[in-house]
């Protein structure tokens, strides 16, 4: 009976502990980070300093480095030097890595616990990782300097300048960080299109689509000729805004700041929600599905490989080139393509957004780095053209070969496997998987885009704008505007398919009220204050 | 616990009670080391871990030790007890788990019974491997599969038409008031049958003269199911119920995430995934600390509630 009870409670008191010991791992103690060692001389016998070539290329050292990487995804491929791109880095290098792989609470424990990766990648600028980084990271600047001044040849000075901290320095780098010399260049591709099927398109006469009259005629048209398909759809909404938030605005060409360069409420924008009363009139006549609200990602992308959408409003292509690939293929007459679709009623053109300057992936390295000079060679190596090239198309006459153009094309078998056997890909030849360095740059060296959205992307040409002044300008993490701007997010979530599925005008105007006072009583004023002052910052960033 | 021979021990010196446990333990020295690894695993990963609870109290980031983190007493709790979507999710945890238990604690048993009751042949195997099935899929796959069944267009719609009970079909994942009812039904279909095993194994104990002498005397089928199967199985029932109970606010976190869209939003958020969207997703790890450290307690509460009421049906207490 008593070592029952015992048995029992303890099995209590362990469920009771579970959420404690779940969010906090094992609570090591540690030094914290904050290092201030010195960076280790670079002998003569390594190499000499030569501003006018790579490090990688001088340095003499023979033994392999090795070292360890943490990449703050569990989705990362940790295989190492058993794929073309790795193995051929390695082989450059001379280096072993292995790769760690987790989720803020595993990168908590490095801090926690002291000991550091060698090389540390996160995703959020914003975090308090990225900005704490002067406590444990060596700055970029510094390494340079010291060891490999040809870094600055291939860093863009634009995202040192933005990931600089307060003190100057830079201690990441991003991969995917957009310059406004990237956005002159007409390197990137738009990713957001407002497709519609060719069939479908052709049937009811081609007719425009811009004005929400011109819009809501059209959807009559298609509904009538084509009573099985959804004639209008977007990306899947069920906990964000899908496609219908930001993405619509920069299609509609809403605003991103107020002329006396304040933040712009982009949400209350009266053009924009023209258009979302426009989607709301189409709801009542059903030419849009409840299903479009209930639709989890792989629903919609069914939908999509099934041409059961008429029309689309698509928010990232690429990550859409599959399923649209996958219709295509079987119905090459009724493609989606990409029209000029709703636009602004007030006048304004299209402002296609894509990746800024803050990028995606972002590189660190550590204080506790074992050899940070070969740490600092591996940057250079990675962010240079050489190395990204390799990342992206793997190795001339291995896994490709350049055509006549001049175009970088796969070997017929790497792209057959690349169509047929992706996981198998992955492990064999790993081309544009290794992307901590990534550049969409790269993009326009090689032949083929998925066919899928070669139209889409031309019709996006000159229509991407930059928004650098309104990227990271969220609250910080753990305040309290970041939790209240999270509730706010959520709400206006959910407000937006209230409003696009609510029965009357009154009804549309109450709910909007709605929100509006929701935000009022969650420290909007603090959080536009916030904004404010992180566009202030940026501006000055900017400017440098 | 109280009927135990503990009092007895109580009333004796400090040092003949030392000295009994001391020969109590040589005595059992075996049985001692059997156990210690247990204790040392618990004590490692259970209990150290408890110290970790302050960053509930703390601003903890992820590049804090729990020494570094800077305090802030009370205020987490004060900003949870404040905030709309937490007591939201309290409100649809405790209604979503009062469901189930209503329902889902019950149908398992009920399932049990016919189960048992059913002769042994093939058509027993086929009614249990079926409603075994469920168990073996994930909410991913379960989710996907409601999300389309219950679509304009889906199956439950197209059942309901043909039925000529409904004439167009309705999204009934976005119906907010239906969510609940949604999330304890899906769920006991999922559970239900696998949770007859236990209830099945402690049927197969009963010693099958009790049934003959019934029948002797002669009660029928349902007689015997109350006077004889449900009475057999008192305690397993009880247990069961305490460790629902104590679970009560642990609500399917997969389960959620699955089903749950901006529209049923309000009815569908329950705490767990409340507590995952702001401490995992967002790295606010102190706030999610601090309410699950609320939940927690809670949970110790109604434990404690459960095993009251199952003494009282059992007239002895499991725990």
């Amino acid at each position: 009976m008593k070592r029952e009870a015992r048995h029992y409670l303890t099995i209590g008191m362990a469920a009771a502990t579970a959420a404690g010991v779940l969010l906090t791992g094992c609570g090591g103690s540690g030094s914290g980070g904050s290092k201030t060692g010195k960076l280790p001389e670079l002998s003569e016998d390594r190499y000499v300093l030569d501003a006018s070539k790579p490090a990688w290329q001088l340095d003499k050292k023979s033994e392999t480095t090795e070292l360890t990487w943490y990449v703050n995804a569990d989705w990362w491929n940790t295989d190492w030097g058993t794929d073309t791109v790795t193995r051929q880095v390695k082989k450059d290098l001379n280096i072993d890595i292995t790769f760690i792989t987790g989720d803020d609470t595993k990168l908590n424990t490095f801090f926690a616990g002291g000991d550091k990766p060698d090389i540390i990648t996160i995703f959020d600028a914003n975090s308090s990782v990225a900005q704490s980084a002067a406590n444990w990271a060596w700055s970029l600047n510094e390494l340079a300097d010291a060891y490999d001044p040809y870094f600055y040849e291939v860093a863009s000075k634009d995202t040192m300048n933005w990931f600089s901290l307060e003190d100057d320095k830079t201690y990441g780098y991003p991969d995917y960080s957009n310059g406004q010399e990237v956005y002159d260049s007409n390197l990137l591709k738009a990713t957001t299109a407002f497709a519609v099927r060719k069939d479908v398109y052709a049937a009811i006469g081609e007719p425009e689509m811009g004005t929400p009259d011109q819009f809501l005629d059209a959807l009559r048209k298609i509904k009538e000729q084509f009573p099985d398909l959804i004639p209008f759809g977007s990306n899947s909404m069920t906990d964000s805004t899908g496609s219908l938030g930001a993405d619509l605005q920069n299609f509609l060409g809403v605003p991103i700041e107020n002329e006396d360069g304040t933040w712009y409420d982009r949400n209350m924008d009266e053009d924009y929600l023209t258009w979302i009363r426009t989607l709301n009139a189409a709801y009542k006549e059903g030419l849009i599905s409840d299903d479009n609200f209930s639709d989890d990602g792989t629903a919609h992308e069914d939908k999509v490989k099934t041409g059961k959408y008429a029309c689309l409003f698509i928010g990232g292509t690429p990550q859409r080139s599959g399923p649209l690939q996958v219709w295509r293929s079987s119905n090459p007459e009724a493609e989606y393509i990409a029209i000029d679709g709703p636009q602004s009623t007030v006048g304004h053109g299209p402002t296609l957004s894509q990746a800024g300057l803050s990028g995606w992936m972002i590189n660190y390295i550590s204080k506790d780095c074992k050899d940070p000079i070969k740490a600092i060679e591996i940057f250079t190596y990675l962010i240079s053209d050489y190395g990204g090239l390799i990342c992206k198309y793997g190795v001339e006459g291995e896994t490709y070969t350049i055509n006549g153009d001049g175009k970088y094309e796969l070997l017929p078998e790497v792209k057959e496997m690349q169509q047929n056997d992706n996981e198998q890909f992955k492990k064999v030849y790993r081309l544009s998987e290794f992307i901590v360095f990534g550049h969409d740059k790269y993009d326009s060296y090689g032949a083929d885009v998925s066919e899928s959205i070669v139209q889409m992307q031309k019709w996006g040409e000159g229509k991407l704008k930059t928004q650098f002044i309104i990227e990271n300008i969220n609250p910080d993490q753990g305040t309290a505007e970041a939790r209240s701007k999270s509730a706010i997010d959520t709400n206006w979530n959910t407000t937006l398919t209230s409003l696009i599925r609510c029965g009357s005008d009154a009804e549309f105007d109450q709910l909007l009220a709605d929100h509006v006072s929701f935000r009022e009583q969650n420290n909007w004023d603090s959080i536009v204050a916030s904004y404010n002052e992180k566009m202030e910052r940026n501006r000055q960033k900017l400017e440098q | 616990m109280k009927k135990g021979n503990s009092g007895k021990a109580q009333k004796a010196p400090v040092g003949a009670r030392a000295k009994r446990w001391l020969v109590d333990f040589r005595n059992q020295m075996p049985l001692q080391m059997m156990v210690l690894p247990g204790v040392a695993f618990m004590i490692v990963f259970n209990y150290i871990p408890i110290y970790g609870l302050k960053i509930a109290f703390q601003n903890y980031t992820v590049v804090d030790t729990l020494d570094t983190a800077r305090w802030v007493g009370m205020e987490n709790f004060r900003i949870i007890l404040t905030d709309k979507y937490f007591w939201d999710s309290v409100y649809n945890t405790l209604g979503i788990s009062l469901l189930k238990l209503l329902v889902g604690f019950v149908a398992p048993i009920l399932l049990a019974v016919m189960i048992y009751e059913l002769k042994d042949g093939i058509f027993k195997r086929v009614v249990q491997t079926i409603s075994y099935m469920p168990h073996f899929l994930s909410w991913i796959v379960l989710g996907g599969m409601l999300i389309s069944w219950l679509s304009t267009n889906g199956m439950f719609n197209s059942v309901l038409k043909s039925a000529g009970l409904i004439t167009e079909g309705k999204n009934i994942l976005l119906d907010a008031d239906k969510y609940w009812w949604i999330a304890v039904l899906s769920d006991v279909w999922k559970s239900a049958g696998w949770g007859t095993i236990l209830y099945l194994a402690s049927m197969a104990g009963i010693d099958p003269t009790y049934y003959e002498a019934a029948r002797i005397d002669g009660a029928g089928r349902i007689r015997q199911i109350w006077s004889i199967t449900l009475p057999l199985i008192k305690t397993i029932i009880g247990l069961n119920f305490i460790l629902t109970v104590s679970g009560l606010l642990g609500s399917n976190l997969d389960q959620t995430l699955v089903l749950m869209n901006t529209q049923n939003q309000p009815r569908a958020e329950v705490i767990n995934s409340y507590v995952y969207r702001m401490g995992i997703s967002q790295g606010d790890f102190s706030y999610a600390t601090a309410a699950g450290l609320g939940v927690s307690i809670v949970s110790v509460v109604l434990l404690v509630i459960a095993n009251k009421l199952t003494s009282r049906m059992n007239e002895r207490s499991v725990l």
